[in-house]
């Protein structure tokens, strides 16, 4: 397996934690490749790696989730990029990182807050969580407005 | 500088008014000229799904997002509002004097804020036209509504409005026998049936009257069903390359909750549905084409000429100057634009009133979260409102208002979802499944209210230009004075009021907590911050009266003082009641239309 699909892998391994929406769900987005490239083009390589390599250490636990929140979201360093992460994935916008983060840790110039793209608004994940659309886009038909909003299944928000 | 050709008619600007004047008076052979100040990148497919892309891949996804103003024709945006520190705030193309920021905007491309406005369709009420006989305050128009119902009649024909007649007879609004609407209502989302189920019928004290709420659906100039016999209008009318073609009807309604901004497959109503069908072998569209300046013979005081600049590059000002004149012009700019153009070329009139007189319909938001999953954010952006605030004797004392009611979660207040899930994600920390859940909790159970408040005319609030004030292209921009008083915070109160009510008694957890964080004006009455918004609602600034020394224009929206000249739009409102102003300028671009034909019949 080539370093890049290794990476890829890790990315939405982790990204499937972190969002509670399953692997192929992310896929299906069409945005995974996007994604990650964004964050190649903003962190330097030996970050992103660090990050999801913690990641793969955590990995095989049962209690994965359990185990990211100390391991990742709450450290320091790799908590915000953490963050990013979920970002990205339900909103399809790349927040700048915080300022004492900036401080402490680098700043890199392409680290602004933007829009990573027209598709990567559309495929946010919040539209579809909310049992929505994004606005101006994906419409639901004529009167669909009128329809019972549906339960989640209990899977779903286990 | 070089002339063009003789014309019956020439109308400066392309949106509601203007089109449905240009289809109207092409229809009866008469050679019209219109002048539009924007591109005329919306009457084809590719040119509109650009506007579009350009929406989509906007960071900050305001009214005028999709719409980039035009170097050459600058116009306000929403972000504007907040770049200066202090008055006079100068940095956005008004400049505004205050003492409150005038928080709406205007489009200035083909088609004009109908580009971009949600397409409620309310007429006014009957007592809107009679504020000083029924209430003591302001002026009554020199019409009533009897004379604007069968034009009101006709204009919701020519915008295609969808609602049931039988839903609209309240607050004294009556139809002619027989009488109904060329689509069917746009059907009420569930979260409209939700609320509509606890709160119909509940009383709400309004001074000494007790006021029965009903959650009820508005007039929405949105393609639904038709009715036997209507042909929904289209838009599109040329190829890629200009070429014409059959026009495009457009969708029916299909829930992009994006009616504001841009709707995707133009369901909802905009002027380029009625410039398609203007008669082409008798009128001559000029995009680019900024007005500057109206000339007047010194002894007739008769308009001979408008002087214009045409430019083809949207990002630079190189431009002609050219010069178009006709028989009959008419200003169709906006409520704005035409008190401008008008003051920019030192034509006050005889009142001294034109510009003054500004009005809005300065709105509050109220949000909160329902008790249960809602579907929140499906659906055009607004199916319902509550419109029993609108009328009664509680005028005299304070501001009628009334509520849309949203379908589009706290998009319109907070920036939800994307404010939601920022929210959980860096102040709650959420992630994971948990993440997820909340999510789907808090997003799919969002509640918004638009409380917007009626306004009286005040002379003190007005559009003047100033010479040391101009745009890139040279042109004097609008310099605004605006003060919200005390009859509309008022109004507010009772409507903020009357929002926490419903929420009570809805269930709905009232979240209506904001912020400096928030992108709205705001203003202080009695020790207390009110964050408003702008409605859009720009009107008043040419009124129409019965005699030339209180106002603009006579109540066919000729001036008083120039004989061939009419200014049309919101800015001949005497007053403006609590209706959204579309669908009444349009009653009255159709009757001024009807009246220059028969006008120009005699010979006169």
């Amino acid at each position: 397996m080539s370093i890049q699909n290794s990476r890829r892998n890790a990315f939405v391994a982790l990204s499937a934690v972190l969002t509670g929406v399953q692997k192929v769900q992310l896929f299906g987005t069409g945005q995974t490749d996007a994604y990650l490239a964004t964050l190649e083009r903003i962190l330097p390589a030996d970050l992103l790696d660090e990050l999801l390599g913690r990641f793969e250490a955590l990995a095989g636990n049962d209690g994965i989730e359990a185990a990211v929140e100390p391991q990742i979201l709450a450290d320091t360093r790799l908590g915000a990029l953490a963050q990013n992460i979920i970002l990205m994935w339900y909103r399809g916008v790349w927040r700048r990182l915080p300022d004492d983060w900036r401080a402490n840790f680098g700043s890199f110039p392409e680290d602004e807050n933007h829009l990573i793209s027209a598709a990567a608004y559309q495929a946010g994940l919040q539209w579809e969580i909310a049992g929505a659309h994004p606005i101006g886009a994906r419409h639901q038909g004529y009167a669909a407005w009128c329809l019972v909003p549906e339960r989640p299944t209990r899977r779903e928000n286990a | 500088m070089s002339e063009t050709g003789q014309y019956d008619v020439v109308i400066v600007g392309a949106g509601v008014a203007g089109a449905l004047i240009a289809k109207r008076l092409t229809g009866a052979g008469l050679k019209v000229l219109v002048l539009e100040a924007g591109p005329g990148t919306t009457r084809s497919a590719a040119d509109y799904k650009n506007h579009l892309e350009t929406y989509y891949a906007a960071s900050a996804k305001g009214t005028e997002s999709p719409w980039p103003a035009a170097t050459a024709a600058p116009q306000p945006d929403g972000g504007d509002l907040f770049k200066d520190k202090s008055l006079p705030a100068t940095s956005g193309y008004f400049v505004q004097k205050g003492p409150h920021l005038y928080g709406s905007t205007y489009t200035r491309t083909l088609g004009g804020s109908t580009l971009h406005w949600l397409g409620v369709s309310l007429r006014m009420l009957p007592e809107d036209f009679e504020m000083s006989s029924c209430f003591g305050l302001a002026r009554d128009w020199p019409i009533r509504y009897e004379t604007l119902s069968p034009y009101y009649d006709q204009a919701e024909y020519e915008m295609g409005v969808s609602a049931d007649v039988a839903d609209q007879r309240y607050l004294g609004l009556s139809f002619s026998g027989g009488y109904d609407y060329p689509m069917q209502r746009v059907p009420l989302s569930y979260s409209d049936r939700v609320l509509g189920a606890a709160v119909n019928g509940m009383p709400v004290n309004m001074g000494e009257e007790s006021v029965s709420v009903q959650i009820r659906s508005y007039p929405a100039a949105r393609n639904s069903i038709p009715r036997s016999g209507y042909q929904p209008v289209g838009a599109l009318d040329v190829n890629a390359g200009g070429v014409p073609r059959r026009t495009y009807l457009g969708e029916r309604c299909e829930g992009n909750t994006a009616c504001i901004p841009i709707c995707p497959v133009q369901a909802r109503y905009n002027a380029n549905k009625s410039l398609a069908q203007a008669d082409r072998h008798h009128l001559t569209l000029k995009t680019q084409a900024v007005a500057s300046e109206i000339l007047v013979d010194n002894i007739s005081q008769a308009v001979t000429a408008i002087r214009y600049k045409r430019y083809d590059d949207p990002n630079s000002t190189q431009h002609s100057e050219e010069i178009a004149s006709g028989r009959i012009y008419i200003l169709a700019a906006h409520a704005v634009e035409n008190a401008r153009l008008m003051l920019a070329s030192g034509l006050q009139s005889q009142s001294k009133r034109v510009g003054c007189g500004l009005m809005d319909h300065p709105a509050l938001y109220a949000w909160g979260l329902a008790p249960f999953n809602v579907g929140s954010f499906r659906g055009p952006q607004s199916t319902s409102g509550i419109e029993d605030f609108r009328a009664g004797r509680f005028r005299c004392g304070h501001a009628a208002f009334r509520f849309d009611i949203g379908n589009d979660g706290w998009h319109a207040t907070t920036g939800a979802p994307d404010t939601t899930v920022n929210d959980a994600v860096l102040q709650q920390k959420l992630f994971g499944r948990q993440l997820r859940s909340h999510l789907n909790d808090q997003l799919s159970r969002q509640v918004r209210f638009s409380l917007a408040v009626e306004q009286l005319p005040n002379l003190k609030n007005r559009v003047t230009v100033d010479p040391s004030y101009r745009d890139k292209m040279g042109n004097p921009r609008p310099v605004i004075e605006y003060e919200i008083d005390d009859y509309t915070f008022k109004g507010m109160i009772a409507a903020r009021n009357v929002a926490r009510e419903v929420f009570h008694q809805a269930g709905i957890t009232d979240c209506s907590r904001n912020s400096e964080a928030l992108p709205f004006p705001t203003a202080e009455y009695e020790g207390e911050k009110f964050y408003y918004h702008g409605m859009g609602h720009f009107a008043g600034t040419h009124a129409m009266g019965d005699k030339a020394e209180n106002s603009v224009v006579d109540d066919y929206q000729c001036s008083w003082e120039h004989p061939n000249l009419y200014l049309v739009g919101s800015g001949s409102f005497t007053t403006m009641g609590t209706s959204n102003p579309t669908l009444t300028l349009a009653a009255l671009a159709l009757r001024t239309a009807d009246y220059i034909i028969a006008r120009m019949a005699k010979g006169d």
